[in-house]
């Protein structure tokens, strides 16, 4: 199983890559991510004079027996980031022009982005599976076996139902209490609006979120060989169509669709990567990497 | 309208094919799913109602191409009128021109009947041939009445044997090709000689009407030298006579006295009077042929007196030579086979050869070439400068005759012949002690007159893988006797056992002498020089296939019939008139022969009225075809299978057009 989706050509990519939080967030454990916040750390950050009410375990006594002041002494606190994946299980996941489905396609990329994070950076990570309900939840942890329960949970997640984000987003605030980095894994097939509007309060609250659009290109580009009957997965609507509309009309959508996304996501102060499973996955992951290094 | 085939209409079914194709499969197509039809609009009805319409002009051309293909199989065709076609018909005029046609004015009455009926025939296209032993077509099918005619006029007797049946064959091959009601007018003698062996073979196809213009109507008193048998060769200053026998006949004539002459060189050398009986036979012998050396130009004539003289003489030629040399090879020791073949050439009646024997180590400094033949016998070792030059010898047109005898058992195959020896059959251990000939090809030349060598015994022989060789004679177990393979030019006969007296009893018999001296002239050639040919006779020009000498051939007219590139690689010539051709052969040798024609054209007796009417199993009706040519009203069968698949040539074509634009489309489309 683990070899399903921990796949070597994929880690092989990206595992010499360094995993940098955006957001400094705190943490149980000192590690190699800087947090805001002043703790226990061998990096020297500054003296502060002693003010009634501050830990006496903070006082330089060094400081203190030759200057006879009182100073606190204050480091960088480093600590562990918190990833949590949200990852859509909709039907329309299962779509699918070549080997690789949308679905498939997530799971890699949640599994790639679990073993980077918990070997690699030893960061607390978390799993969230939702379509219009939240389907699973595996709580954020750095304790011994919790890759294993996450690539469990990648597994069970079984595509069904439709995606609905606004009514497991009030689920998403209460779980996800502590700041942290939140990816969400979706194909995303609802108004941008309505996307950024649902989303946005998790940025509120201090997160990283950043919108991982996974898309197949038969989603983009269809291919028609002449009008057909076409059937919406998730409500099994069908509607008939010409390989005229889907040439000109239909592609001229899917891009304002996108670009539309896009903006309204980065204006939120969100990141968003396009996706499209005919890519190779330590592509994309390589690439979303680096614009994370970037940003730092 | 009918069909020759009807039964590939079962093909029909297939029809089904492009419905399923179209409908069910278009009905049964599943939709296509997609995540989500959220940016998707109903877009149908005017494009797919358009698409469909144009799927319904593929289908119904598909089958349209498959019926049409389905109606060529089974070839339709139309019964149309031979009268409505008569602007179309082909009036084909055949004017016997065989040697009989020489007698009086026949020929003459022929053109004159055929220049009749091209003035009556309107505007239907004609074409003129002439008929000997096969037909030749002096024209192509054309309208031009002063081409028709001139065609007609330039008709000249001829020296061939005509052939109803061989006339039926090349029109029956013409109406496969012209599809058109063809009118057959035969101007000829109706000589009964020409008809065919079988009434079958002269049948006609249906579309053919066979009107006929018989130019005589009853039989004509004829005497003719029927055959004559002479010698093609005389040997020596000093030969033995030469005896001449000829034969006199007479068709339909009472009994009378003739006069026969023999000709020599266009000089009377002796003259004879026969009495020929009523419509019979006799025989005239002239004791002593005198000719001088070289070929002589021979007739036998007769003072007939009749209205067909062109048949009064029948030609041959004779050649004077001296005697030639052979050779015979023989091993150490051998004493008895110069003894046995030197005597049976000189017991000959012509002694044509003088046989010159040696052992084998001297054969070294003799020249093949200036032998007729060589003979090989009971040779253990061939040295291979003697192999090499007698191996070329052959290919250069010299002929040898190998007896393996008991000694070539040791060897694995027998020299210059070249056949591999598989074993050595030793019959003297057989129960009968003796082994005699099984089967024998009584058209060879040397078994022919040794009455199949009955009687002879053989107690060893030598089993040979024959290869490519011809076998003449076998034994009873099947074993090779005599066998010939020809090499280059040349010729090889291989006895499998010995000329001596002790491998058989061969040399002891009377057949012995016939044997060795048909052999002796077959492999010095004198067998097929000089002497008679009948017309349309093939002359071998040379035996290889490969080019080597060329050829010369003179006609009775001095003209030389062969071209360049004939004279460089025709094997044979066809012998086309009477007279007498000189010949200069591949293989270097001069040769001259009298050509007579076929003794059949003598008898003048022509075919009777009712078997004439049973020709095409029309009866009467083609009597009455001939008082009114060109007006039969019979049905012809006319096939449209060339219609039918031109047809299917254009619905092919313009489905491929109307399917290619789908494909097109669903390209751009992709």
């Amino acid at each position: 199983m683990l070899q399903r989706f921990l796949q070597p050509s994929v880690l092989g990519a990206i595992s010499s890559l360094e995993l940098v939080a955006k957001t400094v967030v705190d943490g149980f454990v000192a590690g190699l991510h800087r947090s805001p916040d002043f703790g226990f750390s061998q990096e020297f950050a500054e003296y502060r004079a002693y003010v009634p009410g501050d830990d006496l375990r903070y006082v330089d006594w060094n400081v203190y027996a030759r200057t006879e002041r009182m100073y606190l002494k204050r480091y960088l606190g480093e600590t562990n980031s918190l990833l949590t994946i949200l990852l859509d299980a909709s039907n329309s996941m299962q779509f699918g022009s070549h080997s690789v489905n949308k679905m498939d396609y997530a799971r890699y990329l949640a599994a790639s982005l679990f073993y980077l994070a918990i070997h690699g950076q030893r960061d607390a990570a978390g799993l969230i599976t939702f379509d219009d309900e939240i389907r699973n939840y595996i709580r954020p942890s750095t304790r011994q076996g919790q890759l294993h329960r996450l690539l469990a949970g990648l597994e069970q997640a079984e595509a069904r139902a439709r995606t609905d984000f606004s009514k497991p987003m009030r689920y998403f605030q209460e779980l996800l209490s502590r700041r942290g980095i939140v990816l969400i894994v979706s194909d995303f097939w609802e108004s941008p609006e309505s996307i950024v509007r649902t989303i946005e309060p998790l940025r509120f609250r201090g997160n990283e979120v950043v919108l991982f659009h996974v898309l197949d290109p038969e989603d983009v580009v269809p291919r028609l060989n002449g009008p057909s009957i076409l059937v919406d997965m998730e409500t099994r609507q069908q509607l008939e169509v010409t390989p005229d509309y889907t040439k000109n009309e239909y592609r001229e959508k899917v891009a304002a669709h996108l670009a539309d996304l896009r903006d309204r996501t980065r204006a939120a102060g969100m990141g968003y990567y396009l996706l499209m499973t005919d890519r190779p996955l330590d592509e994309a992951l390589r690439e979303y990497l680096t614009l994370r290094g970037g940003r730092n | 309208m009918g069909l020759f085939a009807p039964w590939f209409l079962a093909g029909l079914a297939g029809l089904a094919l492009p419905f399923y194709l179209h409908l069910l499969k278009r009905q049964t197509r599943t939709p296509k799913a997609v995540s989500s039809l959220m940016l998707y609009e109903s877009r149908t009805q005017s494009s797919t109602r358009h698409r469909r319409l144009r799927y319904f002009l593929l289908l119904s051309l598909r089958l349209l191409m498959l019926l049409l293909l389905i109606l060529a199989f089974a070839n339709p065709f139309i019964n149309r009128n031979t009268a409505s076609l008569a602007s179309e018909r082909l009036v084909l005029l055949v004017i016997d021109n065989s040697f009989s046609m020489r007698a009086g004015s026949r020929l003459a009455d022929a053109r004159d009947a055929a220049m009749s009926v091209l003035s009556g025939k309107g505007a239907a296209r004609a074409q003129v041939a002439a008929f000997g032993s096969q037909l030749r077509l002096m024209t192509q099918p054309i309208e031009d009445q002063s081409a028709l005619r001139a065609a007609v006029e330039a008709i000249q007797p001829g020296d061939g044997h005509g052939n109803f049946g061989e006339l039926s064959r090349a029109v029956r091959a013409m109406a496969e090709a012209v599809h058109t009601p063809i009118e057959l007018h035969l101007f000829s003698d109706m000589q009964r000689g020409d008809l065919a062996a079988s009434f079958s073979d002269m049948a006609l196809p249906a579309n053919v009407n066979l009107v006929k213009h018989a130019v005589v109507s009853k039989a004509q008193p004829n005497w003719t030298v029927e055959s004559v048998d002479a010698p093609g060769q005389v040997w020596g200053k000093d030969a033995k006579p030469v005896h001449v026998g000829a034969v006199i006949a007479g068709y339909g004539t009472p009994a009378a006295q003739r006069t026969v002459s023999l000709v020599v060189n266009g000089k009377t050398t002796a003259a004879k009077t026969v009495a020929v009986p009523a419509n019979g036979r006799a025989a005239v012998d002239f004791p002593a042929l005198e000719v001088p050396y070289g070929f002589s130009r021979c007739e036998i004539k007769i003072d007939a007196a009749d209205g067909f003289p062109a048949d009064d003489l029948r030609r041959f030629a004779v050649e004077r030579s001296d005697p030639q040399k052979a050779l015979l090879i023989h091993n150490y020791g051998d004493t008895r086979s110069p003894f046995y073949v030197g005597a049976a050439l000189s017991a000959a009646a012509q002694s044509a050869f003088i046989l010159e024997s040696i052992v084998v180590n001297e054969a070294a400094d003799r020249q093949p070439s200036n032998y007729a033949f060589m003979v090989l016998s009971d040779l253990n070792a061939v040295p291979s400068l003697l192999e090499h030059s007698l191996t070329e010898y052959v290919r250069s047109g010299g002929s040898i005759l190998i007896a393996a005898g008991t000694s070539a058992g040791s060897r694995l195959q027998i020299p210059i012949f070249g056949a591999h020896i598989v074993e050595t059959r030793d019959y003297s251990r057989v129960p009968d002690r003796y082994m005699a000939v099984g089967s024998s090809d009584s058209s060879y030349p040397a078994v022919a007159r040794a009455n199949g060598w009955t009687g002879v015994k053989f107690f060893y022989a030598l089993a040979v893988d024959p290869g490519d060789a011809r076998v003449i004679v076998r034994l009873g177990d099947q074993t090779p006797l005599l066998l010939e393979k020809r090499i280059g030019e040349g010729r090889v006969v291989l006895l499998t056992t010995g000329l001596d007296n002790l491998t058989n009893d061969f040399p002891l018999h009377p057949a012995f002498v016939p044997f060795i001296e048909q052999t002796a002239r077959y492999l010095a050639g004198s067998e097929r020089q000089g002497g008679a040919r009948p017309v349309d006779a093939f002359l071998e020009l040379r035996n290889a296939q490969e080019r080597t000498q060329n050829v010369e051939v003179t006609d009775p007219e001095g003209k030389r019939p062969l071209t360049l590139g004939e004279a460089a690689s025709a094997q044979s010539f066809q012998l086309t008139e009477a007279g007498y051709y000189q010949l200069r052969l591949a293989n270097g040798r001069q040769d001259e022969v009298g050509v007579n024609p076929d003794p059949k054209e003598s008898n003048l007796d022509v075919i009777p009225g009712d078997v004439l009417a049973l020709w095409q199993g029309k009866g009467g009706q083609s009597s009455r075809e001939a008082a009114t040519p060109g007006a039969a009203a019979h049905k012809t069968p006319e096939t449209l299978w060339w219609y039918v698949m031109l047809l299917v040539f254009v619905s092919a074509v313009a489905e491929s057009a109307l399917a290619s634009g789908y494909l097109g489309t669903q390209r751009e489309e992709g």
